[in-house]
């Protein structure tokens, strides 16, 4: 395919990423397809495979946000907040890097076939250690989260649990002395527990535009001329209301029937209540029933 | 001359049709001969029948008996033959009066003369009714033949009775009042409140209902529940469901009493036993559920072959089975509960437990139920756990029976709106609906908000009805269509 730019970087020759050769273990060889130019320091953004809408909106935020600051967004194409950010990014008019555990030209998980052809194709780049047409397999996978910390300046995780892969990648990118950022999450919902331990160890939390602008600068992604101060214009992340529903809801993902016996509530009446803060875009069903904060969209 | 005839009927579907048994001795050597297309149980009334005319104190003819049943080209099937080919015998050696021969006799035969009951008596009931002929049947039988509005009903309980002649008339009290104390009751389910109001909508609509929940969150107990709250069956919705328990050899004493037949296939089921089949065919579980509840627990392991069986009796109400020998019909008219894990380990939103399910498995485990079967389920609704303590407190919950009647109250109101049966689709429910400014945004919204399909949105106008006619209430508002935008599928 004429399209298909494919390169092969070697340790210690030219072109080859100078923040990942300074990790300690990098790799020797680094196949990839794509705008090899992207392999600058950027911000890598991770999370759970199984995200909750919370956790996909984080990571779509986020991203947008870096990318309209011109940082790379670096992540693995896996399903859930990685897919989220990368997409989130590609659209904000950013540039991205996938970091896969097989081959770079193979198409795994094969839903990510459209993302990853639209960074193969010139919006960003595929690259890997793997060779060429290698198939993907469970011990690949930790040894590109390696490469994802190595090929970032800061991580920011963006839902977590505990033990998880996504942690792992937390581990490598401290162990290559990047800096950890992670998004918050409920203290009752074990999907989150990853992040919150994250910011219990000292990764800096993530709540706000204004956070990660802050510790993108500190990471050096931002040049030394972007005005650190935000504007007006900044958009809101958190929700003000004085509606008991909405309350609820934001401050944890709650099945209907919690909603219904902690606010007394009929359960008509809730179901009324949650399905107009629905339509508003306030709040969204999660794939599991329940229902919880999201993006206002 | 020595002839005779007997009435008689075959089951064919849930229906009897007329058999006539004729018998013939004549002289030769002895020999008993049955022919016209009886299955083995036909062939076999041979010995039945000659030890329970002598066990009773009459000769068997030492001559050659033939038996022919008419008409040859329809095969007959199980021992129900017996009293009639013993009736035909003792008629056409003048054994017994010829006025016995006057009915239409259904019965197997014990060695000793006593007659016992045979499945399908119902069946057989409404077709001597139609035949304005006389029931002969098993005594046992009285109370559920009883239930067929007139006919008559000569029971006796030993072929020796025949002797005087056909037994007397008689009747049995009628078992026609609702009997709901053997149904599980709404009261026993702690919590759960927007799942019992599903059920309530759902049973109010004759909605087809999804409850995804990790195990042990009640789905099935709530689901046991639903038969209670549906209001009794009429009089002549008991008949057809009774007739179909009947030919299946099922009691049919409760159906009759009133209560809403529930079943619940266990999902090994085959295909023949859920819709109908086998040699001869049997009714199958959404036959056994006309006029109540079918529940599909684990839906999703139901085998896939089985589950697009149930297409014809969702759409028609009822369900043809083709065989070589002919097709019958089956009524199949149902309300479709059906329960699933929300993934493959059961733990997916589980606040206690994570769940270990790979996302691509989920997805393929949701996708096992099948577009055609979706499109006939209504409403789903998510159900979780219920906390310990709620369960400990003690019971403040309703009763069925208040349910019930709001059930019953918004049935009545629909009807008196003008609309006979569910589900009511397009232009039609639309008028329906009879929708305001407000209502028709709301509409609007739920569809862009929850990107739902054409089908997605007849679903929520359909519920959004059923709820407006709960509160009864001539047209849909919004906050019924604002309910019901809750109850759409799980994406």
């Amino acid at each position: 395919m004429s399209g298909d730019c494919r390169f092969v970087l070697r340790l210690g020759e030219d072109g080859y990423p100078a923040q990942l050769a300074m990790t300690p273990r990098p790799p020797r060889t680094l196949y990839g397809i794509g705008d090899a130019s992207t392999l600058c320091p950027g911000l890598a953004i991770i999370g759970s495979r199984k995200a909750t809408p919370y956790g996909l909106d984080c990571a779509a935020w986020f991203a947008r946000r870096a990318a309209r600051e011109g940082v790379v967004v670096i992540s693995g194409a896996a399903m859930g907040c990685d897919q989220a950010a990368q997409r989130a990014a590609l659209e904000a008019g950013g540039r991205s890097v996938a970091v896969l555990g097989c081959g770079a030209d193979i198409d795994y998980p094969a839903r990510a076939r459209d993302l990853l052809d639209t960074l193969r194709s010139g919006a960003g780049v595929v690259v890997s250690e793997f060779p060429w047409g290698m198939p993907p397999a469970r011990g690949h996978f930790p040894a590109r989260n390696r490469i994802i910390a190595g090929l970032s300046s800061a991580v920011l995780v963006v839902e977590a649990a505990l033990p998880s892969g996504t942690f792992s990648t937390a581990d490598h990118a401290l162990e290559a002395g990047r800096d950890v950022l992670a998004v918050p999450g409920s203290v009752f919902f074990s999907g989150s527990a990853g992040c919150n331990r994250l910011i219990r160890q000292g990764a800096a939390p993530v709540c706000c535009d204004e956070d990660l602008l802050d510790s993108l600068w500190a990471a050096g992604l931002l040049g030394e001329d972007t005005p650190r101060c935000i504007g007006a214009d900044d958009e809101r992340l958190a929700t003000e209301s004085t509606d008991p529903v909405l309350r609820a809801i934001l401050a944890e993902p709650v099945a209907l029937d919690r909603l219904v016996t902690s606010l007394g509530l009929d359960a008509a009446e809730a179901l009324r209540a949650v399905a107009l803060l629905e339509s508003a875009g306030a709040v969204a069903r999660y794939p599991d029933g329940r229902y919880g904060p999201c993006m206002r969209r | 001359m020595t002839q005779s005839v007997v009435a008689s009927s075959t089951i064919v579907g849930v229906e009897a049709i007329p058999v006539e048994v004729q018998v013939d001795v004549s002289p030769g050597l002895p020999a008993f001969l049955i022919v016209g297309l009886g299955d083995t149980a036909v062939l076999e009334a041979r010995d039945r029948v000659r030890a329970a005319i002598r066990a009773c104190g009459f000769d068997f003819p030492t001559a050659r008996v033939t038996v022919n049943l008419a008409p040859s080209p329809v095969r007959k099937h199980g021992a129900g033959f017996d009293l009639p080919i013993a009736l035909g015998v003792l008629a056409a050696t003048r054994q017994v009066p010829q006025s016995t021969a006057e009915a239409v006799a259904v019965g197997e035969l014990a060695l000793d003369g006593s007659v016992r009951e045979v499945p399908g008596l119902l069946a057989h009931a409404i077709a001597a009714r139609s035949r304005a002929l006389p029931l002969l049947v098993s005594l046992s039988a009285l109370p559920v033949v009883s239930a067929v509005p007139g006919v008559s009903v000569r029971p006796l309980t030993s072929i020796a009775e025949l002797r005087r002649g056909l037994p007397e008339e008689r009747s049995a009290p009628p078992v026609i009042a609702p009997r709901f104390d053997d149904v599980p009751d709404l009261a026993e389910v702690h919590g759960q409140p927007a799942a019992k109001r599903a059920l309530e909508i759902a049973a109010a609509g004759g909605l087809g209902l999804l409850l995804i929940g990790p195990p042990g969150a009640g789905k099935t107990m709530l689901a046991r529940r639903l038969s209670g709250i549906l209001p009794a069956l009429t009089e002549h919705e008991a008949l057809e469901s009774a007739v179909v328990h009947s030919v299946a050899g099922l009691d049919a004493a409760p159906v009759l009493g009133g209560v809403r037949p529930f079943r619940a296939p266990h999902h090994t089921a085959s295909t023949a036993g859920l819709v109908g089949g086998g040699s001869p065919p049997r009714p199958g579980e959404v036959s056994l559920a006309h006029n109540g509840v079918l529940f599909l627990d684990e839906i999703p392991e139901f085998s896939p072959s089985a589950l697009q069986a149930l297409r014809q009796p969702l759409e028609d109400g009822y369900l043809t089975l083709v065989r070589a020998e002919g097709r019958v019909r089956y009524p199949a008219r149902f309300a479709l509960v059906a329960a699933m894990n929300p993934c493959p380990c059961g733990y997916l939103g589980d606040l206690a437990r994570q769940c270990t399910c790979q996302p691509a498995l989920v997805d393929r485990y949701r996708a096992r139920i099948g577009g055609p079967l979706m499109d006939r389920i209504d409403m789903t609704l998510r159900v979780d756990r219920i906390d310990p303590a709620c369960m400990l407190r003690g019971s403040s919950d309703e009763p069925s029976a208040a349910v019930r009647l709001r059930v019953s109250e918004a049935r009545a109101w629909s009807q008196a709106r003008g609309r006979p049966r569910l589900p009511p689709t397009g232009a039609a429910l639309l008028r329906a609906c009879a929708l305001d400014g407000a209502s028709r945004k709301a509409v609007e919204a739920a569809a862009r908000v929850h990107r739902l399909s054409g089908r997605g949105v007849t679903r929520l106008l359909r519920v959004a009805r059923t709820i407006a006619d709960l509160d009864g209430d001539p047209s849909v508002e919004e906050k019924h269509v604002l309910e019901a935008s809750c109850y759409r599928a799980l994406q």
